[in-house]
């Protein structure tokens, strides 16, 4: 509502999706705007399904918002639940080769879903896909799959550079942050400008 | 200017006590409370520790308090009940030190067995009720909870809910809080509550009560917020954020102190507008205040008295009651919303992902065991709750923590023969456990109690305990031995390793044979705490005819496949389903033939 983005991040847990949320908020307020934030955890490490959700504007007062502008899914499955988060026009930025097949799958008790671009397009959605999984690897960890997609998820939000470079370093362990660093620049340059759009 | 920082609504409650000088903080585990203390556990000037349980928390902070610091203890809501029987009667000791009661809310249930209004406590104790509704607010607000606490002599409670306590919003930070150093003092009358001084003291409760109602009427807590449209919101904590933001125009009184209600500043509210509305989740606490009052008030019969609210929500339910056209004045309120309209519908249709337990935990290996077995297995709440779900069933109930001891021996005492069996994790034994066995014991109530020593509150995301004396800061401490501990009260103990299934079978087998009351202490550190892989797991597809045995363990390392099974790659190599195959058609790599031992 009136002038407030919201960005849903979902996944399941273990796939890094609080830092991600940490580094767009950190982002955000680097460029001066009001941020809300909050996340959905107590099972994430059980392998449950994980929602974060950030927030950002002039003035921004709920933490939570049942529909997104865009998603970022660090999972095929998950990218299609996604789907139902976005409003007309969103965008959902997926790591479609990163598929973690639920117990119910593997028992055979449920279909894993099949082509997200059709369902995106039936819905009127973009769809932005990403290896993140390749780019993750390239930057040097599998973990940074997180990172490789914000990169990604970076050209359709509107932040400066540098402002996610403060995002970058004030939310990621100074251990870790060279690497998630090169995740990042691989995963905003992975989208090239026609996958955009105007 | 100071930076800004960005916080969760526990981080800024904890870095609120510290900058309040707080000294002394303590609380028992539980969504949404759990990083209040682990946040002040990593912050200078403050003490930080995990106590047994909440009553035993309370006690604690209650003693530091005495002590004459300043002294907050967390919990989550459920948490209140266990420390219901200490909290009641702090109302009427009050305190010396200020004392802040943080009682973290879960409406809608993300990861409680309730949704319980811990508002009703304020009430029910004639405590004060602070609700601050964002990470700003978290944060200065425990300070103005200490201030009260001092000045009227009662512990205050300070309730967030899932969304402050996990959302996250911008913090100045503010001066530190200089303080008075405070003495103790003995003083009978007001400390010991033998009937003749509690009535003396329950009088004092009485008056301090009215003194509370006038400081809520002048409190910058409480704020009347001019609009421009004709209607007002009455509203608190985060529900006051999704108001604001579903109705821009509207005028607001936000409560930062919901109990005592202050009933001059609702009654302003309602010389300023033609309509009022209350929107707060769960029960109509304020609502039936303001009923009460003799005001016309718009609230439960529009919205939700379950679950979470949003604006989305609040926007629905309130907008054709505020948005009708005002008996007194006329000027059209509400613009239309925007986007409602075409409100994306959510993808059906999808394969659900509830949470499991681990590849290679071994509370699948006692249910295991247990299954083969006729006892009901009373359950009790940690990871292990996970196993009374599909495939696996393996738990006939699940009341709060520490019940399932007492169920099995009220089960057994009932039918006069071990019929039940108790499953209970080492964190929950310390919590509430030891005290039913106990009682089981003196009872001489039949049964197996087995406690599933992970070594660690593993569901909760790793605390310490008194079993494994790690403290939030992850120094070590003392240790306390179950099977000494069990052998101290007169209980049998067996220890034995749960990555080992033959003996974990045959330890509880005995048990279920044996006469009168046993504890087996199934042992094995959480598997998330122990990375490296016992052993790699093969099929022989030769073998293996699907028959599912396996699949049953709900493993989420194995999945079918054309005719036979396959393991993934987050297998663990625990080997419990090797155990299960009747067709030794899964092996250790390495090990000589189908079914041998493997590597452990
Ligand atoms: C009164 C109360 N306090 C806190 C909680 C939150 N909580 C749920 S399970 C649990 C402890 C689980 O630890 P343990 O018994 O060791 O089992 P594990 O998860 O390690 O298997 C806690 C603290 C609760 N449900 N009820």
């Amino acid at each position: 509502m009136n002038g407030t983005t919201t960005v849903s991040l979902v996944g399941v847990g273990g796939q890094g999706i609080l830092l991600a949320a940490a580094i767009l908020a950190e982002t955000a307020s680097a460029e001066g705007l009001d941020v809300k934030a909050s996340e959905v955890k107590g099972m994430a490490q059980r392998g449950g399904s994980v929602l974060s959700t950030v927030r950002f504007g002039q003035n921004v007062w709920s933490p939570v918002a049942r529909h997104a502008d865009v998603v970022i899914a660090m999972e095929l499955l998950e990218g299609h639940r996604g789907l139902g988060l976005l409003v007309p026009q969103g965008t959902l930025v997926c790591a479609t080769t990163t598929r973690i097949v639920p117990g119910s799958v593997l028992r055979r008790e449920e279909e894993y879903p099949g082509d997200l671009s059709a369902a995106a397009a039936a819905r009127g959605v973009r769809l932005i896909a990403v290896d993140a999984e390749a780019l993750a690897r390239e930057a040097g960890t599998l973990r940074a799959v997180n990172v490789a997609l914000l990169g990604a998820a970076s050209t359709v939000l509107p932040f400066a550079a540098a402002s996610w470079r403060r995002g970058l370093a004030a939310a990621v362990p100074a251990k870790i942050l060279e690497v998630n660093e090169r995740a990042f620049a691989l995963g905003r340059g992975a989208v090239s400008n026609e996958e955009v759009g105007p | 200017m100071e930076r800004t920082l960005f916080f969760s609504g526990n981080e800024a409650i904890a870095h609120g006590a510290v900058r309040a000088g707080a000294v002394f903080a303590c609380g028992y585990p539980g969504t949404p409370s759990t990083e209040i203390l682990e946040t002040a556990a990593r912050l200078e000037g403050i003490h930080a520790q995990w106590c047994v349980n909440e009553k035993v928390a309370l006690e604690t902070a209650v003693g530091a308090s005495l002590a004459g610091r300043r002294a907050i203890v967390t919990m989550k809501h459920v948490g209140l009940n266990v420390a219901a029987d200490p909290f009641m009667t702090l109302s009427l000791t009050g305190v010396n030190g200020g004392l802040v009661i943080v009682s973290a809310d879960d409406p809608g249930m993300h990861s409680s067995q309730n949704e319980q209004d811990n508002r009703a406590y304020a009430k029910f104790a004639k405590v004060p009720m602070l609700e601050p509704s964002d990470s700003q607010e978290a944060y200065d607000f425990v300070a103005e909870a200490f201030a009260l606490s001092e000045e009227f002599d009662t512990p205050v409670l300070l309730r967030s809910t899932t969304r402050l306590s996990h959302g996250r919003g911008q913090v100045i930070p503010r001066v530190s809080v200089v303080l008075e150093p405070r003495d103790y003092a003995r003083d009978i009358s007001k400390y010991v509550m033998v009937p003749q001084y509690a009535r003396l003291r329950n009088r004092l409760v009485l008056e301090r009560f009215q003194k509370l109602r006038a400081r809520a009427e002048e409190s910058s807590l409480n704020v009347l917020e001019a609009g421009t449209a004709d209607v007002g919101i009455i509203a608190a904590g985060v529900a006051y954020t999704y108001a604001r933001e579903a109705f821009p125009k509207a005028w607001f009184l936000k409560l930062g102190m919901s109990h005592p209600l202050p009933s001059r500043k609702v009654a302003r509210l309602f010389q300023q507008v033609a309509r009022v509305a209350v929107v707060e989740e769960l029960d109509p606490f304020i609502e039936e205040q303001v009923r009460a009052l003799g005001l016309p008030v718009v609230g439960k019969e529009a919205l939700p008295a379950d679950g979470e609210l949003d604006q989305d929500i609040v926007f629905r339910a309130l907008e054709p009651f505020l948005s009708r056209r005002p008996p007194r004045r006329r000027r059209p309120v509400f613009p239309p919303a925007p986007r409602l309209a075409d409100t994306p519908q959510p993808a059906a249709g999808l394969p659900v992902r509830p949470p499991v337990l681990c590849p290679g935990c071994t509370h699948r290996s006692v249910f295991t065991a247990l299954r083969r077995h006729k006892l009901a297995p009373m359950g009790d709440i940690g990871c292990y709750t996970l196993g009374a779900l599909p495939p696996l069933l393996a738990l006939d109930s699940c009341l709060c923590m520490g019940a399932s001891i007492g169920m099995m021996a009220g089960f057994n005492k009932a039918l006069g023969r071990k019929a039940a069996a108790a499953v209970i994790g080492d964190s929950t034994f310390f919590h509430s456990g030891v005290t039913p066995l106990i009682d089981a014991y003196y009872n001489e109530a039949d049964g197996l109690v087995v406690v599933l020593d992970n070594r660690t509150t593993a569901m909760t995301g790793h605390q310490g305990h008194p079993g494994t004396g790690l403290r939030p800061d992850r120094s070590q401490g003392p240790t306390v031995d179950i099977k000494k501990l069990c052998e101290g009260i007169g209980v049998r103990c067996h220890t034995v390793d749960a990555n080992d299934f033959g003996v974990l079978d045959a330890a509880i087998k005995a048990e279920v044979d044996a006469p009168g009351l046993g504890v087996v202490v199934a042992l094995a550190p959480c598997v998330l705490m122990v990375r490296e892989k016992a052993g790699e797991i093969l099929v022989d597809d030769e073998r293996c005819n699907l028959c599912g045995l396996c699949l049953d363990l709900g493993c989420p390392a194995l999945a079918p496949a054309e005719g036979t099974v396959s393991v993934t790659d987050v297998c663990t190599g625990c080997g419990l389903c090797i155990e299960v195959c009747r067709r030794g058609a899964l092996s250790y790599a390495g090990a000589s033939g189908a079914g041998a031992e493997g590597a452990r």
